[in-house]
């Protein structure tokens, strides 16, 4: 509150127009009562200007009626969620896409399709690989997004049931002489019996317990499948699998055929990731998040078979890339075991988001630029990964998609903060109570009761209290006569009165209970001789009551 | 004759990765922390221990010094940078474990760039000599290897059991919220525990560099082999390590006699996992409910 | 001689809720103070905004002088391992307990200051002292005893330090009407000297005539002193 100005308030002789001789006295000076209402019911919250808060894409109407489709013809999808309405500034009648989801994923995935375009020439052949490699793995992170996000059970052994398939598909390629479109097959079965194997301790083990498990199990697979002498433990690789990719052709069209090929895989991969994240499956799971599955398995949701089922799918699903991986690079190498392989997988997923498709894609992105492309930079380029990954995990809850609402759940927390640090003194009402209270009139007449006590506040000084003493009744200046009104409609419990024994006896004062019946009680044993005495003595009671409140 | 090659063997290595599964298993109970960083840890205290018989002394107290000291050192480095910033914030178990991968292969890769890929080999702490006892030769680094970690280890119990720092450890495993209370703070805790795990892991580094090299990626079979022991002994419990360390050390010496090398790691994970299915919490999984979070 | 806790004009809350308004307190040397109020009008928060455990809070608060408060809404608890260190003793409602120790290993987790430890085994003896029952339970794990026994073990935990401040947060909460009172009694039993303290309770009953002032706690205010006269009787 600003420094109080104080104004001359002149008494003003009511007898004047009567020809009474004093017309105008000047009083003791007070502050203006219109201050303190000001100062209370101004508005403290610094504002700002508002700028658009979520932008919406607004097609302008089709035809004479509003835009009403639930779905598009003969689909049972209502993709982009059209939504017709009129504008509220114009009353134009426009249609309003709701999800642009759809709009984004299709642009990215243009983007890569259209990417063989846009490569810089002296960089063709790496990007073309790049992509290639980025396409596969985008794929199996989708699908170990799918457990991971969906299922939620941390399995880190995605890279071993990929690899695995991988060599075990090229083994039978080569000894048994599988043609190329057999092998993703093949490896679909060998990936759902691999999920089935690995998912029986799942059903048993908790979250950390299993992660460590299958990490461990994915060493298992590195030191079985170097050390054995059938899948070639001296060659670093297996390779020697049937590829799909014509011999006759030039090597350029070879590897744009594989880019694409793999382009097609990630988007297989997607629509499974829609086809699970998106139904029942789904539904379901997200029903039950980690630690509240007893709430979820109590309103009949059997989240333990939902996750099972969405890992055996899944693993199939990394068995047909596995297989795929065979096919494409006609063997695999070691390194799909290796720990680097799942820390690097490990960092794509974290770095989007873990539980998100954009995510793992966009993880996939960075990671494999990094290790793919900038080749020249050496091992500066994991380190790098490395970087990246630990600021991910230190600043950001769920990776780059989760910025957004991480940020507005702070923004959200200090506001409430804010707002409640700038909550005045003696509101006089909790919100807590104020929600309880049916009369809310009672609360408004606290707030103002609370205002009116600083006003008067304000009021009281040495020459008030003079003038009171001087002339306990009568006429008195007008921030007197403001104070004594306010004491005058005290309610009854604990007011002060002035008792007298008998016609000459002393005052004393007494404080009424308030009740009827309940007789009044002493305040306190001096007695007073004269009634200005007593009348002044409780007015010092009153403003010392009124100071202390 | 056989049987007692396979025991000693069993012990040896039991004492080894027993070392580092009660490191994992201190620093989950007591800071909810899944420290995948050991490998890290491991790798930079042998190379510690190598620039120290390298440039300063062969004498082998001070080779070892140094080892637990780089190892204590890399585990203060790993408090720093993951946990302390990230123990209070949301989704603290995941994102911990991903931060010390995180650490691990960023410390991986300077170690490589640093040292380059090639192995080295730390000088015999233990000297040359042998043992006759009722006819078993124990060789000087075997014995060694297992009064050493056995010394470090009832320190380690000694210390958990008997300090105020101890006291402060357990209690902050049980209620992190009430050793708060009474004045224990969690972060410089956490310092402590992961020096001293740290220090674990260094000794287990030198003990293991008898036998094989010191190289910037040879900290990840130790890692893996000691985060199956302690998960295979329960999370959080000390004695529950230890007997998985020896179950597992007698299945990787029986299995390499009897099979062949490369089945160790198939027996043990079969045995592992069958622990796991009739104990879902490992051996003896006591701390159940007291890092719930 | 400085005030063991000078409150200034402290409001704390938790989010968007605000529980206590511009309060202001003093507390001398050697006194006990009781504070009464109802459910839900702040006397825990004071408590926890004095060991800085709520969720915001703004104020200074003086502990023996060195400032302990201010404004601040990193997540609770940050640094109450520091502000309990000062010289303050919490006693928290609902036995923050660590269920695995012993009575005994309880105890000596209280004595956190380096004297403290030195001389924990004396200490152990005078909060044995005040509670008896505790004497025979010394090795059992505290998360075996009953609820009074517990809130003695929490309680002697607090009185392990040579703390200026003791905090307790209803004694007598969720404990039988004597064990209530037992309670109570070592809690006015202990020798203050130049240290205070500080009760929050609902049950003004217990505190009548027991402590020096007893303050009413209404709508995160403190209402005057609800009987600072009365109470001597």
């Amino acid at each position: 509150m600003s420094k109080p100005i104080l104004t001359q308030i002149n008494w003003h002789n009511p007898l004047s127009p009567w020809g009474a001789k004093t017309t105008d006295i000047p009083t003791v000076a007070a502050t203006d009562c219109s201050d303190v209402w000001d100062a209370n019911t101004e508005y403290k919250a610094k504002t700002y200007k508002v700028g658009r808060l979520k932008h919406y894409v607004i097609w302008p109407n089709h035809g004479q009626r509003m835009w009403t489709r639930l779905r598009w013809w003969p689909t049972r999808r209502n993709l982009l969620h059209v939504k017709g309405l009129y504008n509220r500034k114009t009353l134009v009648a426009e249609k309003k896409i709701l999800d642009r989801r759809p709009i984004y994923w299709a642009i990215c995935l243009l983007l890569i399709a259209m990417g063989p375009m846009l490569f810089p020439a002296s960089m063709y052949n790496t990007m073309l690989s790049a992509g290639t490699i980025f396409g596969i793995f985008a794929a199996i992170n989708v699908c170990w997004t799918l457990i991971l996000g969906a299922a939620s059970i941390f399995s880190l052994a995605s890279y071993a049931v990929v690899g695995v398939t991988a060599f075990v598909t090229t083994y039978a390629s080569i000894q048994m002489g599988l043609p190329w479109f057999t092998l993703p097959i093949l490896g679909g079965f060998l990936g759902l019996a691999m999920g089935g194997l690995i998912a029986i301790p799942a059903l048993r083990l908790d979250g950390f317990y299993y992660a460590l498990l299958t990490l461990g199990l994915n060493e298992l697979c590195r030191v079985f499948f170097t050390t054995s002498k059938q899948f070639g433990s001296a060659s670093g690789g297996l390779y020697g699998a049937d590829s799909f990719l014509p011999a006759s052709w030039s090597p350029e069209a070879q590897s744009l055929l594989s880019y694409y090929s793999a382009l097609a895989l990630l988007i297989a991969a997607l629509f499974l990731f829609r086809f699970i994240n998106g139904k029942r499956l789904g539904r379901i799971l997200r029903m039950a998040p980690e630690k509240r599955e007893a709430f979820a398995a109590a309103c009949g949701v059997d989240y333990r078979k939902a996750r099972v089922t969405i890992f055996i799918i899944t693993s199939a699903a990394l068995g047909f890339i596995g297989g795929f991986y065979a096919t494409l690079y006609g063997g695999t190498a070691f390194s799909i075991f290796s720990f680097d392989t799942v820390l690097l997988g490990l960092a794509m997923v974290t770095i989007g988001g873990i539980g998100k498709a954009e995510g793992a894609i966009l993880g996939t992105l960075v990671v494999t630029f990094l290790d793919k492309v900038l080749i020249s930079w050496g091992p500066m380029r994991m380190f790098l990964i490395g970087i990246i990954m630990l600021g991910v995990v230190l600043f950001l809850n769920t990776g780059y998609f989760g910025i957004k609402k991480q940020f507005n759940a702070w923004r959200d927390k200090k506001r409430g903060e804010w707002r409640s640090m700038r909550t005045e003194k003696g509101g006089e009402a909790l919100p807590e109570e104020a929600t309880e209270e049916d009369d809310k009139d009672v609360l408004y007449f606290l707030r103002f009761d609370k205002m009116q006590r600083d006003y008067l506040k304000g009021l009281i000084c040495p020459e008030i209290i003079e003038e009171h003493r001087r002339q306990p009744l009568g006429q008195h200046s007008a921030a007197l006569e403001r104070l004594l009104m306010y004491f005058r409609r005290a309610p009854m419990d604990d007011k002060y009165a002035l008792h007298r024994n008998s016609a000459t006896g002393k005052f004393k004062i007494i404080a009424f209970s308030g009740e009827r019946g309940v007789s009044p009680r002493v305040v306190e044993d001096r007695e007073y001789d004269s009634i200005g005495d007593g009348y002044h003595a409780i007015f010092m009671r009153r403003v010392h009551d009124l100071l202390e409140s | 004759m056989e049987l007692s090659f396979i025991l000693t063997n069993a012990i040896v290595v039991a004492a080894i990765y027993g070392l580092i599964a009660v490191a994992v298993s201190i620093t989950w109970s007591s800071l909810g922390l899944i420290n995948l960083g050991y490998g890290f840890v491991f790798s930079f205290a042998g190379y510690c221990a190598w620039l120290m018989a390298q440039n300063v002394s062969e004498w082998p107290p001070l080779v070892a010094g140094a080892g637990i000291l780089g190892g204590a050192l890399a585990g203060v480095m790993i408090c720093l940078v993951v946990f302390i910033p990230l123990h209070d914030k949301p989704n603290f178990t995941t994102r911990g474990m991903i931060g010390t991968l995180a650490i691990s292969l960023i410390g991986s890769q300077a170690l490589l760039m640093q040292f380059g890929p090639r192995a080295k080999a730390l000088p015999e702490i233990f000297g040359f000599w042998q043992v006759d006892i009722g006819g078993v030769i124990l060789t000087s680094d075997k014995i060694g290897i297992v009064v050493c970690s056995i010394l470090m280890l009832g320190f380690v119990v000694m210390w958990m059991r008997g300090s105020r720092r101890g006291l402060e450890i357990r209690a902050m495993m049980m209620n992190p919220h009430a050793a708060s209370i009474v004045g224990i703070g969690i972060r410089s805790t956490g310092v402590y525990v992961m020096a001293m795990t740290g220090a674990m892991a260094g000794l287990a580094s030198v003990l293991l560099s008898q036998t094989y090299y010191v190289a910037p990626f040879s900290g990840l079979t130790p890692l893996i082999k000691g985060v199956s022991i302690a998960l295979c002994g329960g999370l959080g419990s000390v004695q529950g390590a230890v007997i998985a360390a020896v179950i597992l050390g007698l299945t990787e010496a029986v299995t390499s006699r009897y099979l062949g090398g490369q089945y160790v790691l198939i027996t043990q994970f079969l045995v592992i996992i069958l622990i796991l299915i009739v104990r879902p919490r490992g051996i003896s999984g006591l701390l159940d409910k007291a890092r719930e979070q | 001689m400085t005030d063991v806790l000078r409150i200034d004009g402290l409001s704390a809350g938790y989010g968007p809720l605000r529980v206590i308004h511009d309060l202001d307190l003093v507390i001398k040397p050697g006194e006990r103070l009781g504070i009464v109020g109802l459910n839900g009008h702040g006397k825990t928060t004071l408590i926890y905004a004095i060991a800085g455990l709520t969720g915001w809070q703004r104020g200074s608060i003086l502990l023996n002088g060195t400032q302990i408060g201010r404004t601040r809404s990193q997540g609770p608890g940050r640094y109450t391992h520091q502000i309990v260190r000062k010289g303050l003793a919490l006693m928290p409602q609902g036995d923050e307990i660590f269920t695995g120790l012993t009575v005994e290993e309880h105890l000596d987790s209280g004595a956190f200051t380096r004297e403290a430890w030195r001389d924990r085994k004396i200490r152990k003896e005078r909060v044995l002292d005040l509670f008896e029952p505790l004497r025979k339970l010394m090795r059992t794990p505290v998360g075996r005893l009953s609820g009074g026994e517990r809130r003695m073990v929490s309680i002697g935990r607090g009185l392990m330090t040579d703390a200026k401040l003791y905090l307790v947060d209803e004694p007598s909460l969720g404990l039988a009407p004597k064990i209530g009172q037992s309670v109570m009694e070592a809690l006015f039993a202990l020798d203050l000297k130049d240290s205070a303290m500080f009760i929050a309770e609902q049950n003004v009953a217990l505190l009548e005539g027991r402590v020096d002032r007893v303050i009413g706690m209404h709508a995160g205010k403190l209402k005057g002193e609800a009987s600072a006269g009365l109470g001597f009787n």
